[in-house]
């Protein structure tokens, strides 16, 4: 099943039967730069290039928590996913995808177009690759650029994917604007989104026409 | 940074639509957006949001909340979420009321004055930002 099929055929009570709508779920730090950790942000607020791309392809944007900020505070260090890989810290997130997971579902229920740009790198937020370095830990002394970047998602994202689930809602189609690789490249993270986004374009005209293919033809 | 409502963001009302583009001008003063949901009940999402909102105010970021005249509790769950900031020990930030009912481009100009005006008390930034 795909997420631009209604899972409920549309008839759930108290929704809205308008047309779907296209919404993307996107990394709290997307819309807040504020979030990020101490030299982790490239933009002043917004990171305009993605709010672009969104909008200018008619999407509703619905931003998601920022799990590292209300765990470990605005004065957190940088660190990994094996650090946020603990019992305490997938609880919160698990608290943090309860209380979001309601609007997520009532888009897919709806019938909505929902896919999720999250943040490639980070070890909360990254959906394609996640920061790893095993042996992270103690003093915060490390030669810079020593952790590896790896094809997995971030802590964050995988339990907001396990609560979806949970409820018996279908994979949302998923990129990340590679933010937290290292070194940032705009042009090519922007490609990146641009090509994703495209392709579900492309996905959604495919499924239209196979929808109309069974149709009697207009007279 | 900013409180936004989610009207602001995703305006699917033509009344909506005429108001100014607040995401392009809080993009220009250097404001992050933290987005408030639709209309509902959504108890523990606020309570996550005013989580984040205590977090920057305990370190000194400028908060304000942007609301719209018009909707209910201008769209930002005041009656929710003022206590639950309240209860954090979190200030109340300012709020600035954008008016569906007048020009957009001049009600533009006021928001954007409104956000480059707006700073931490001189007493705050000397605290802060040595």
């Amino acid at each position: 099943m795909t997420t631009s099929q209604r899972i409920d055929g549309g008839k759930e009570s108290g929704v809205e039967q308008d047309a779907p709508r296209k919404v993307a779920l996107i990394a709290h730090c997307l819309l807040n730069q504020n979030a990020k950790v101490c030299e982790g942000a490239h933009y002043r607020g917004l990171v305009s290039p993605v709010v672009e791309a969104l909008r200018s392809r008619g999407y509703m944007l619905l931003q998601l928590p920022c799990p590292e900020l209300a765990f470990a505070g605005v004065r957190r260090w940088w660190a990994v996913y094996e650090q946020y890989d603990t019992p305490a810290y997938r609880a919160h997130c698990r608290r943090l995808a309860q209380a979001i997971a309601p609007l997520i579902e009532q888009h897919l229920r709806r019938g909505d177009e929902v896919i999720l740009i999250g943040l490639d790198g980070s070890p909360s937020t990254g959906v394609r690759f996640t920061s790893s370095k095993p042996d992270w830990g103690g003093r915060p002394n490390r030669p810079e650029d020593d952790w590896e970047i790896v094809p997995r998602r971030g802590v964050w994202i995988e339990e907001l994917e396990a609560e979806l689930a949970r409820r018996g809602l279908p994979p949302v189609p998923a990129t990340g604007w590679a933010l937290d690789m290292g070194r940032f490249d705009e042009a090519g993270s922007r490609r990146d989104l641009e090509q994703f986004l495209d392709s579900r374009e492309i996905a959604a005209g495919s499924r239209d026409d196979d929808s109309g293919a069974g149709q009697p033809a207009a007279p | 940074m900013a409180l936004v409502p989610d009207t602001l963001i995703n305006p699917h009302t033509p009344a909506r639509a005429a108001l100014p583009d607040v995401l392009g001008i809080l993009t220009a003063c250097g404001y992050g957006v933290l987005q408030l949901p639709p209309s509902g009940k959504h108890g523990l999402l606020l309570a996550v949001i005013a989580d984040q909102v205590a977090e920057y105010a305990h370190h000194g970021y400028a908060v304000v909340a942007i609301g719209v005249r018009g909707e209910p509790d201008g769209g930002l769950h005041w009656r929710r979420l003022a206590p639950l900031l309240r209860h954090r020990g979190a200030a109340l930030p300012p709020r600035f009321s954008l008016r569906p009912d007048v020009d957009a481009a001049a009600e533009g100009q006021r928001f954007a004055a409104f956000l480059s005006g707006y700073d931490l008390p001189v007493e705050e930034q000397r605290r802060w930002r040595v």
